[in-house]
């Protein structure tokens, strides 16, 4: 007899640790046979790799269906771990779900495609199943402490605070600022942007005194043992300093630090705080602590990166920003019509296909174009980076929501915006 | 990887050489994946319907070609779309080669002057119209599928919708494809020698021949649909009533009112009611003494719907019905119509939850004939449920399918514990179908409004259904696929090749 209550599942048990298929799929098999079972695919037009490629392969539902013939016996992780690479980590399709939308409330069950993808690239990395551009990138980051952003030049532990070059931020204190590998590396001008904000607001904070990549990618490509590792040496690093808050300006962070940490380390963590600075600045303009007064005269739209709108519900936040700037035209696009798009930048998608995220960027771009805008803001540094080259052939500028904000409030903020 | 003999090198060569080779899928789970559509079918037979080979063409030239070489090589084919399906057309029976048209979904052409589109027939009509809003028009062809489905689907399986109660169905929408026949050769079906025609009486009317074979006579690539200004208003008023009898009368007299903005009704009957109240979240809760709903819907310009709407009141009202306001209607309506809710689990006959699928029983049925299937149908899934405990009666619908209330799409949901189908009641569900199918023949109806009847059970009736049209369906099956490859196995059409042969 099986009860829909006990749906729940947790990506962090089972599969990982001992590489049981069996394990994994005693874990997974009821969520996947409520897919299975239901077979109504509203998820697949809601897809960005579904958009691009049009492969039944790489859905939702086919992602879903591979585990219950599993449990048939009738497929194996090595059969089916080179498919799960087609993932974004987006969650739209648990949004559009029919088990999310009509059960949900009820039955407290949600799909959890997401999870679901990364346990199965955890389960094939325990299996020895190996991406190649995922191992060798983890390998490096391993090697690095962070991911190796830069290509053929090398990231260290030595330059990860050279973004903050001039700008006096002291090391430690209870309210740390935490950079991700991305901005520290590539688009520095968005952690510029961020410091500086905090600075004018009198926000008092620090940066830690070694801060290693948070470890979440390396979940997101099944390398769970090294992400854990990197969540450890981070935590020990913040208990050290006495840290009680974080401050986080990458969505991919945010659900790392809210959504993976708790499950590594349970009541140990419990007394740090998380803080999405996008949350903070809002607030701080709403208080009237930050009034962004020097016009932007730029015509733009909103990105609603995938981690913050579709997996944490942060929508309105950005909005009131943008809306607080003296001299934008901002030609918006609800949050719902952007279930669907996607930068194609996450979940380790541009390391094993770049050529699918280059695709889903262009589309993505392709929307902003229609819209008549100039600009395309966004407030995730991983999604930056291929929408800005998608842009160039639309000649729409991408621009960081914090360096967009610094720019209204009179601050020169300096760094790169990539290379 | 295994695959059939006939599918060995040079086949799978030639292929690779016609689509390139990322677009020849041979992995097994490409394979698994291309065998499912959300019709149940017992999971521990699921690799009786795999596919040896996927292609994913990228043009009518490309199906073209893959056909060729199958038709050449005595190959079956199965064309698929969505996938959506609740007849099995897309799933295949003898393996073979499956040609998904997914990435067939372009629009080449809007012509806002003669208000037709031109596209690929992989195309979902929630995109196109997220593409047409901009010029103010929609294609109104909107199945329960309709986040999903795709135009060459429609097309195949000759759909039915809600909405096109209002605007026309796939048939009449569709207004002209390209096809790919058994052989290989293209031709392009619809009326005229263009392709924005709606009318013609010159020659044979082909074009319904070649929609809703779902997939035994070839494959459409490319479609021009006919499109309608987008409406300013849309009406859904939600009628209570305390027993099934009025609310039957009401709808009748709603769809026989000739309202020109009316869309069609909906009429809940008391399962129907019981299910929502007992399992569905998205039920907005009324009092225990409601026992049938009806709902009517009406798209056009606003001035227009509210004099339309002001008489679905007086008539609603004067068969005792009472109106839910407007907060619960237009509730109600994103539910059940926009989000086709339903819940997705049912109960054991001792009351414990359990995932089902939705599974829905369709039928074309007279208005005159609804109360005495719905009786019969009813007693069948009882039955059933009685021997069989994954299965769950989920009740009925009833939707007008002409704007003259002359006859009904008729269904009956029934929730299924696919996980638990074993022979034994998979057995007793291919009877129940065949019953529930016998049914419907015997009160004067069509077997399938809207989904095709080639699936175990029902598919037996066909013959009674057509009559002599079958012996005819035979004869343009064996003339159109001389070899018998495309979608083999479907609609008891092999007898057609068994007759030739003596």
């Amino acid at each position: 007899m099986t009860d829909t209550s006990h749906h729940q599942t947790d990506s962090h048990t089972g599969a990982n640790g001992d590489g049981s298929t069996e394990e994994f799929v005693q874990q997974w098999r009821n969520a996947a046979y409520n897919c299975f079972s239901s077979g109504h695919k509203f998820c697949r037009e809601v897809c960005p790799v579904m958009q691009v490629t049009r492969n039944e392969s790489w859905t939702p539902t086919a992602f879903h269906a591979n585990v219950v013939a599993m449990e048939k016996g009738e497929l194996e992780i090595a059969d089916i771990a080179e498919d799960y690479v087609n993932c974004t980590g987006c969650g739209a399709c648990e949004l559009r779900c029919p088990n999310t939308l009509f059960t949900g409330d009820f039955y407290r069950f949600r799909t959890r495609t997401v999870d679901m993808v990364k346990a199965v690239r955890a389960l094939a990395v325990d299996n020895d199943v190996h991406q190649p551009g995922w191992q060798r990138w983890n390998l490096l980051t391993d090697e690095r402490t962070h991911e190796p952003v830069l290509g053929d030049t090398p990231v260290s532990q030595e330059h990860v605070r050279d973004w903050s070059a001039g700008l006096d931020i002291p090391i430690g204190g209870e309210t740390i600022m935490f950079v991700d590998c991305e901005a520290a590396f590539y688009r520095t001008s968005v952690p510029r942007a961020v410091a500086q904000i905090l600075q004018l607001a009198g926000y008092e904070f620090g940066l830690m005194n070694e801060q290693w990549c948070c470890g979440g990618p390396a979940a997101e490509m099944g390398y769970l043992d090294q992400s854990k590792r990197f969540a450890r040496h981070n935590l020990d690093d913040w208990r050290a300093n006495g840290v009680k808050w974080v401050l986080v300006l990458d969505p991919h962070d945010y659900i790392t630090f809210t959504e993976d940490y708790p499950k590594y380390f349970g009541e140990e963590y419990q007394d740090i705080e998380i803080v999405l600075v996008v949350e903070l600045f809002a607030e701080l303009i709403r208080e009237g602590k930050l009034t962004p007064s020097i016009p932007i005269e730029r015509t733009i739209t909103y990105h609603d990166p995938c981690r913050l709108n579709k997996r944490k519900g942060v929508w309105r936040e950005p909005r009131e920003i943008l809306s607080a700037i003296p001299g934008l035209v901002f030609n918006d696009v609800d949050r719902v019509t952007q279930w669907s798009y996607c930068s194609g930048g996450g979940g380790g998608l541009p390391i094993e296909k770049p050529e699918l995220t280059a695709k889903i960027s262009e589309s993505r771009v392709d929307k902003a174009a229609e819209l008549g805008v100039d600009t395309l803001v966004s407030a995730c540094p991983w999604s930056e980076r291929p929408l800005t080259e998608a842009g160039e052939a639309r000649s729409i500028d991408v621009v960081d929501i914090h360096e967009i904000l610094a720019e209204s409030l009179g601050i020169e903020v300096g760094g790169r915006r990539g290379e | 990887m295994t695959v059939a003999p006939e599918l060995a090198e040079p086949v799978l060569e030639e292929l690779r050489q016609v689509l390139g080779s990322e677009h020849v899928l041979t992995s097994k789970p490409a394979r698994y994946n291309r065998a499912r559509v959300p019709a149940p079918f017992p999971v521990h037979r699921w690799a009786e319907r795999v596919p040896d080979l996927v292609v994913l063409p990228g043009s009518t030239a490309e199906v073209s070609e893959v056909v060729r070489i199958a038709n050449a090589n005595r190959i079956p084919i199965v064309p698929r779309d969505g996938g959506t399906g609740l007849t099995d057309g897309a799933v295949p029976v003898r393996r073979g080669i499956v040609v998904d048209v997914k990435r067939m979904n372009q629009i080449k052409e809007i012509d806002e002057v003669n208000r037709t589109c031109t596209v690929g027939a992989g195309i979902s009509m929630l995109k196109l119209n997220e593409v047409l809003a901009r010029y103010g028009l929609i294609y109104p062809d909107d199945p329960a599928s309709y986040p999903c489905s795709l135009v060459g689907g429609r097309i195949g399986t000759s759909g039915w919708s809600l909405i096109g109660s209002r605007y026309g169905h796939s048939r009449d929408l569709v207004l002209s494809f390209d096809f790919v026949l058994p052989t290989g050769r293209v031709i392009h079906i619809g009326d005229g020698a263009g392709r924005k025609l709606s009318k013609s009486s010159s020659g044979y009317q082909l074009k319904h021949l070649f929609m809703g074979h779902q997939g035994t006579l070839g494959i459409a690539t490319e479609a021009t649909l006919k499109l309608f200004p987008k409406p300013e208003a849309e009406l859904s008023p939600f009628f209570a009533f305390d027993n099934y009898d009025d609310a039957y009368r009401c709808v009748g007299e709603l769809a026989r009112a000739g309202v020109a903005t009316f869309a069609g009704a909906v009429l809940f009957d008391e399962w129907k009611v019981n299910y929502l109240r007992r399992d569905d979240e998205a039920y907005i809760p009324q009092p225990t003494d409601v026992r049938a709903l009806v709902c009517a819907v009406a798209y056009g310009y606003e001035d227009e719907v509210i004099a339309g709407g002001k008489r679905f009141m007086r008539i609603a009202r004067d068969n005792g019905a009472r109106y839910l306001g407007d907060e619960i209607s237009e509730g109600d309506w994103a539910a059940r119509h926009d989000r086709y809710a339903t819940p997705l689990h049912g109960r054991t006959n001792a009351g414990q939850v359990v995932p089902m699928s939705w599974h829905c029983e369709d039928a074309a049925i007279n208005y005159s004939n609804l109360p005495q299937v719905r009786l019969e149908w009813h007693e069948i899934i009882r039955k059933l449920r009685e021997k069989f405990d994954m299965f769950d009666d989920w009740g009925m619908f009833t939707y007008t399918s002409a704007n003259t209330g002359l006859d009904y799409l008729t269904e009956i949901d029934v929730g299924i514990w696919e996980q638990e189908l074993d022979d034994a009641s998979w057995a007793a569900w291919v009877d129940a179908k065949r019953d529930i199918a016998e049914v419907a023949l015997r009160n004067g109806g069509s077997i399938s409004a809207c989904h095709g009847s080639c699936r175990e059970g029902e598919v037996d009736l066909v013959p009674q259904e057509l009559g002599g049209g079958y012996d005819v369906m035979l004869d343009v099956k064996r003339a159109i696929d001389p070899n018998n490859i495309m979608n083999p196995g479907k609609y008891g059409l092999d007898r057609a090749y068994e007759s030739a042969e003596g």
